[in-house]
């Protein structure tokens, strides 16, 4: 069986369009692979590439070289195999016929989707109540809240039974109950068997429902691990976070081989980087020793990692 | 088809919550006005369905043609390309769909002017072929969908289409022969108004009007049709071309 997505060597160049404007190389021989039924996270500052392979996987851009496949099927030369395949979210407020309601503009997008018109009146219900606008599905969508559109996006996306999913910043604008909910939602559909591409800015929302995530920065991949391993990327060891531990004791361990640094934490507390295997155990053992007994074992966090990989640039893009 | 249908209905739900749609109709009964008082003031009764079908044509053009100009860029700007193109149904099925929903509502046309006849002049609109009438206005609509489908597409590239469309407007008046008879037009204009739909449309409908028989109605609505075919032929495969156009150079979604 296929993978849901591949992609391979793909790179995409925008040239400028006028003189004064330079030549945008938004993805530099980028392959990935992402098997049926993950969630995967794509990570990456603004200008990154994430959006442009969305949409190369969406069949709404050509890449410049290089090939992608969904479920197999070349995304170039295999469009129509492609489309009925996929379900796809941008993020903001566009995208939806403001002027008609809610229920009209999901029943319009499940016509193009070849179902049945039973079908489609049947499948714009259920997914106005999944995603919480049964109450409002005859109001114009241009009286909707900012994170009802996201939501009215996301049913969008649903309501052609994909197999496989794009999601960009599917949770801009949505408040933080919105956007748990949403969190269940990709729980739910992962169940059921979906493929899902979540290009993300949120940290929390890919550590927490995606099995791998991809982190992108200029066109490039940096890396592909899962959201708990990827803190390898940066420490390939644990730190060790204590509370209450005598000055002189930490003295001690920070001068243990395979200790790295120990740093006083802002409530008073200390971490201790290891940099060699077996460090740890020594080090905890000497905490246990001192009678320090409140310690915490870690790896890096997804925003630890991805703030060391990416840089801290800013605004810069 | 159902993306024909679906296109179709979402046209039509789009006009019903945007009047600006019905802006072309509100000329046509001042055009109504202005024909009748000319044809008579000359005495010229018997040239009555002249001036009664030349609004109902030029708002049929200038509808379709201003509407359906606005359908493909009007989805770029809105950020709905994206996913129509996405999306498994046939786009251009999608757009014809849309465009024959403004040409429908263009037909309203033709109440206006029955009313300005009728209740200003005292001149009814009588259809003595009735069923070659409904077959003509069909054909032209279907024709006329068709032809829009070019502006759908050109609206895309061209910044300028506007002025384009706009420039389109009385020539095809003229070559239509929407007022003026073709046979009364220089000889040499003649084979171009052969090649426009609308002047085939105009002389069947106005023949329909007349109680004398009407020749070659097939061949007539035969050829309306075919130049409609062509029409939408040449609008597909200017909408592919630009699709894939703008699927290369990344423009399908407007700033």
């Amino acid at each position: 069986m296929p993978d849901a997505v591949e992609v391979e060597d793909v790179t995409r160049v925008f040239e400028p369009r006028k003189k004064k404007d330079e030549r945008v190389v938004a993805l530099d021989e980028v392959s990935l692979t992402i098997p049926e039924g993950e969630i995967h996270g794509l990570l990456g500052p603004n200008g990154a590439g994430k959006t442009t392979l969305v949409k190369i996987l969406s069949t709404v851009l050509l890449p410049t070289s290089g090939r992608a496949r969904v479920c197999g099927h070349d995304v170039v030369e295999e469009t129509k195999a492609v489309r009925p395949l996929i379900g796809i979210v941008f993020g903001g407020e566009r995208g939806l016929y403001w002027r008609l309601t809610g229920r009209q503009n999901l029943e319009y997008w499940g016509a193009l989707y070849r179902l049945p018109p039973a079908a489609v009146r049947e499948r714009t219900r259920t997914l106005l109540e999944r995603v919480g606008l049964a109450d409002r599905a005859d109001q114009r969508v241009e009286q909707y809240s900012r994170g009802m559109k996201q939501r009215l996006h996301l049913a969008r996306g649903l309501i052609g039974d994909a197999k496989v999913l794009f999601l960009d910043e599917p949770t801009t604008g949505m408040d933080p109950i919105a956007g748990r909910e949403f969190r269940t939602l990709i729980g739910e559909l992962k169940g059921e068997g979906r493929t899902i591409l979540l290009a993300t800015h949120d940290m929390v929302e890919a550590e927490t429902v995606c099995d791998r995530v991809t982190l992108i920065d200029r066109g490039k991949i940096i890396a592909t691990e899962s959201p708990r391993s990827l803190g390898h990327v940066i420490s390939r060891f644990q730190r060790v976070d204590v509370e209450g531990a005598p000055e002189p004791v930490l003295g001690r361990i920070a001068a243990l081989e395979g200790v790295s640094a120990v740093t006083r934490t802002e409530d008073g507390g200390a971490r201790i980087e290891v940099s060699e295997e077996g460090a740890t155990a020594e080090v905890l053992r000497r905490l246990v020793d001192a009678g320090v007994t409140s310690v915490r074992t870690s790896l890096p966090s997804l925003e630890e990692v991805y703030v060391q990989l990416i840089g801290e640039r800013g605004l810069e893009v | 088809m159902r993306a024909f249908a679906a296109g179709f209905r979402l046209q039509l739900r789009i006009i019903r919550s945007d009047p600006d749609y019905f802006m072309p109709l509100v000329p046509v009964p001042l055009f109504a006005v202005a024909f009748l008082a000319i044809i008579e003031h000359a005495g010229r009764r018997d040239l009555a369905e002249y001036a009664l079908m030349a609004p109902v044509l030029i708002a049929l053009w200038a509808l379709s043609l201003s509407a359906s100009g606005e359908i493909v860029q009007g989805d770029r700007w809105s950020g709905t390309l994206e996913p129509g193109v996405a999306s498994p149904s046939s786009f251009p099925a999608v757009v014809l769909g849309r465009v024959f929903a403004v040409t429908s509502v263009a037909l309203f046309a033709f109440v206006e002017v029955w009313i300005v006849g009728r209740l200003l002049f005292g001149i009814p609109i009588e259809i003595h072929h009735p069923t070659a009438f409904v077959l003509t206005v069909l054909a032209s609509s279907a024709a006329m969908a068709g032809t829009a489908t070019i502006m759908a597409a050109l609206f895309v590239l061209a910044r300028s289409a506007r002025t384009f469309q706009n420039s389109l407007s009385y020539p095809f008046y003229v070559l239509g022969g929407v007022l003026v008879p073709v046979s009364l037009l220089p000889d040499w204009l003649e084979p171009l108004s052969a090649g426009v739909f609308l002047s085939w449309s105009a002389g069947l409908l106005r023949d329909t009007l007349q109680p004398d028989a009407i020749r070659d109605v097939p061949l007539r609505l035969g050829v309306i049709l075919g130049l409609g075919v062509l029409g939408f032929a040449a609008g597909q495969l200017l909408l592919h071309r630009i699709l894939r156009r703008v699927r290369t150079s990344g423009e399908l979604a407007a700033a």
